[in-house]
């Protein structure tokens, strides 16, 4: 378009040395004179007119685009920022639930299934108790047996004891007596026996009852803790499963998040095009600028009889205005021209 | 807690591109829009690096790199200009008011983090 521009200036310049030359050639009519002046005016100001013009659109183009580069920026700003804490987030609740909710609820369902142990280790040991105190008890039963047996022995004794007293007569008297106080103790002991006796059988139907009681209660203790231990690990088999299906999608999710936050960044980095574009739009107004400024210097040297601009030292003045490569060489070929690539420098 | 940057350029879409970049690699990022809003934050403050624009309106990269270097507490602070300039004369002005390196826009984040990584351990 600066080119273009310069046309325009080449144009009003040539009218303008026309115009001067015109006016020293002898025989020129006034009326074309005229004429001339009237084309150089009309220029001049149609370069005036539009300079500023052309300086508004420019403008205008120029900060709608940083309005809305800035306002995508940010917001892709804004999305990284989001993808950047929720990659923390999914990171610490990945370890939470791998080395933390996992392991603890583990250690205090052993705790607890533990206890349940202990308690039926406790009650197996009661049943053993009791088992050593039926077998006593039997002892005690048979040893009772034997008492019974040893009175009525005793008694047969006392009794033969007492006739052989009373066929010795009067001298037999005083054994006799002894003899019945033997039987008289046999049978005591032997009633003494037969309640002990009863007694123990008594305590050996308790004791029986409370055995039954115990086994069967500890048997169904032993198969409750049983049930107990394998839902125990059926809920962490369960809960692992979970964490495992978390991680696998936490996981999934994290490279997901990490390419999104990859070509969003990208994207930015691709839209560093504003920044050279602006430059250049703001090297063209000021172009434009210089050109306005331009025509008006022709039209006063070609009323004044004064040399004609230098369109290529105009061309020359723009030309050490650019700041960009890409400026210089579209300057240079009238084309358009790519970006180079980034160079680093160290000093 | 990270290094800092002080990263100053008129362009918003410029600071944050460079931000965001600094920031994923661990750095902590201050910003600045021209050579004099940046010259109010060497405050005194610790600050790393810093990363400049050279064209800018109000104070431009090579005179706040002049300026900067005048701060008894920054100057000794590496500097990177970064510019979509590439002129050998403007490279010389800025390496003589004090900068560490050129690198000219549009950059690839990795080669900003390259050059930042050559100046300051990250």
């Amino acid at each position: 378009m600066a080119e273009l521009l310069w046309m325009l200036v080449i144009l009003a310049v040539g009218l303008g040395a026309g115009f001067a030359a015109g006016r020293k050639r002898p025989g020129v009519a006034p009326a074309e004179e005229r004429v001339a002046d009237t084309h150089i005016t009309g220029v001049e100001r149609l370069a005036e007119s539009l300079a500023p013009i052309w300086s508004a659109q420019i403008d205008s183009s120029r900060s709608q685009m940083e309005t809305a580069i800035s306002q995508l920026t940010e917001q892709f700003a804004g999305i990284v920022e989001n993808l950047d804490a929720v990659l923390a987030s999914s990171a610490g609740a990945l370890e939470e639930g791998q080395g933390g909710t996992f392991d603890r609820s583990r250690s205090r369902l052993g705790e607890v299934v533990g206890t349940l142990d202990d308690a039926l280790a406790t009650k197996r040991q009661t049943v053993s108790e009791l088992r050593n105190l039926q077998s006593l008890n039997s002892e005690l039963r048979q040893m009772s047996g034997e008492v019974s047996a040893i009175a009525a022995q005793t008694n047969l004794l006392a009794l033969n004891a007492s006739i052989e007293a009373a066929r010795i007569g009067e001298a037999g008297a005083a054994f006799g007596v002894v003899a019945d106080e033997v039987r008289a103790l046999a049978e005591h002991s032997l009633s003494t026996s037969e309640r002990m006796a009863d007694k123990v059988g008594r305590a050996a139907s308790t004791i029986g009852t409370i055995l039954g009681n115990a086994e069967e209660t500890a048997a169904r203790e032993d198969r409750a803790v049983a049930g107990a231990n394998a839902e125990v690990q059926a809920v962490l088999d369960d809960l692992q499963q979970l964490v495992y299906g978390f991680r696998d999608s936490s996981s999934d999710l994290e490279r997901a998040a990490a390419g999104i936050r990859s070509e969003v960044s990208q994207s930015l980095t691709n839209l560093q095009f504003q920044d050279r574009i602006c430059q250049v739009l703001e090297h063209l107004r000021a172009s434009m600028n210089r050109f306005a400024e331009t025509v008006a210097e022709a039209g006063d040297r070609a009323r004044t009889d004064g040399p004609p601009i230098d369109p290529d030292e105009a061309l020359k003045a723009i030309s050490a205005s650019y700041t960009m490569d890409e400026e210089r060489q579209a300057h240079a070929s009238g084309r358009a021209a790519g970006v180079r690539e980034s160079e680093i420098t160290f000093f | 807690m990270g290094k800092t940057i002080l990263v100053v350029d008129d362009s918003a879409s410029v600071r944050q591109v460079v931000s965001i970049a600094l920031k994923g690699a661990g750095y902590d990022v201050l910003q600045g829009s021209d050579g004099v809003d940046a010259l109010k934050q060497l405050d005194g403050r610790r600050i790393h690096l810093i990363i400049s624009d050279v064209n800018m309106p109000n104070m431009d990269g090579i005179t706040f790199v002049a300026e900067a270097k005048k701060l008894p507490a920054y100057k000794f602070t590496p500097i990177i200009m970064l510019t979509t300039e590439s002129q050998e004369d403007r490279k010389r002005q800025a390496q003589v008011a004090g900068a560490k390196a050129w690198v000219t826009k549009p950059f690839q984040p990795e080669q900003m983090l390259a050059a930042v990584s050559k100046l300051i351990a990250p």
